[in-house]
């Protein structure tokens, strides 16, 4: 199982019955293929950076999921498939959050480690600060 | 160059991309900020594609990708940057080239 996020403009003239509905199917066809949807965010009407299809703005929709290989092989079709879909992008995240959670636990430890040793130079580091020409005090 | 003193030309401790105190002491008439890696600084390590106020911090005028010898981001960010514009690009967050906003009217 991967988590992947799947961004899609839709045209923007489609009233709000319609991105429901292809919400609903784009759900449907993700646990038909044995994936499990995350989070919906629809961002709304946005203006797109370069023209796209004659138009100038788009219904901007993110789906959060997991799933497999079937489940975005079947969700590219259906999105190439509807032709309210002008643009869409599936980035594949698991990989990208594991190591974000990597960094931000190397980031702790790091804080949890720092105010025990440098806290007392701290003070006459601040000092040597504004003379000019003192390298070494510039990095740590 | 106007500061080349008596011809010779400025080393390379006085160059601009050198420490701010540098610039200082050799009475450089423009201060330049000594350039850091803004994702470094700010402790950002996600550099999300979807963040567009973010990453078009990092865009010229003309949509192209600003080099890091010119914003100081370092090369570990600017791969992760460099992708994630991209991505935006792929998806119309961000564009691949603005037409220039000129009299001139050079791209048609």
């Amino acid at each position: 199982m991967r988590i992947y996020e799947e961004l899609f403009i839709i045209r923007p003239d489609a009233n709000e019955e319609e991105v429901e509905a292809i919400g609903g199917q784009l759900t449907a066809a993700i646990s038909a293929t044995g994936g499990a949807v995350d989070k919906i965010e629809k961002w709304g009407v946005r203006k797109l950076a370069y023209r796209l299809q004659k138009k100038n703005e788009g219904y901007y929709v993110l789906i959060q999921f997991q799933g497999g290989a079937e489940t975005v092989k079947e969700l590219e079709r259906r999105l190439r498939v509807n032709d309210a879909v002008m643009k869409f992008l599936t980035v594949r995240i698991d990989e990208k959050l594991k190591w974000l959670e990597r960094r931000r636990k190397a980031r702790e430890k790091r804080a949890a480690k720092k105010p025990q040793a440098p806290a007392a130079p701290a003070l006459p580091a601040q000092e040597a600060a504004p003379v000019p020409g003192a390298p070494a005090g510039r990095e740590e | 160059m106007a500061e080349t003193r008596g011809g010779r030309p400025i080393g390379s401790s006085q160059r601009p991309t050198g420490g701010d105190k540098a610039i200082v002491s050799n009475k450089r008439q423009f201060f330049r900020r000594r350039k850091v890696c803004k994702f470094c600084v700010d402790k950002i390590d996600q550099i999300d594609y979807k963040d567009v106020k973010l990453l078009s911090m990092f865009l010229s005028e003309r949509g192209k990708i600003i080099p890091r010898r010119l914003s100081g981001v370092c090369t570990p960010c600017q791969r992760r940057l460099s992708e994630a514009i991209k991505q935006a690009r792929n998806i119309a967050l961000l564009p691949f080239a603005t037409r220039a906003v000129t009299t001139a009217g050079n791209l048609g």
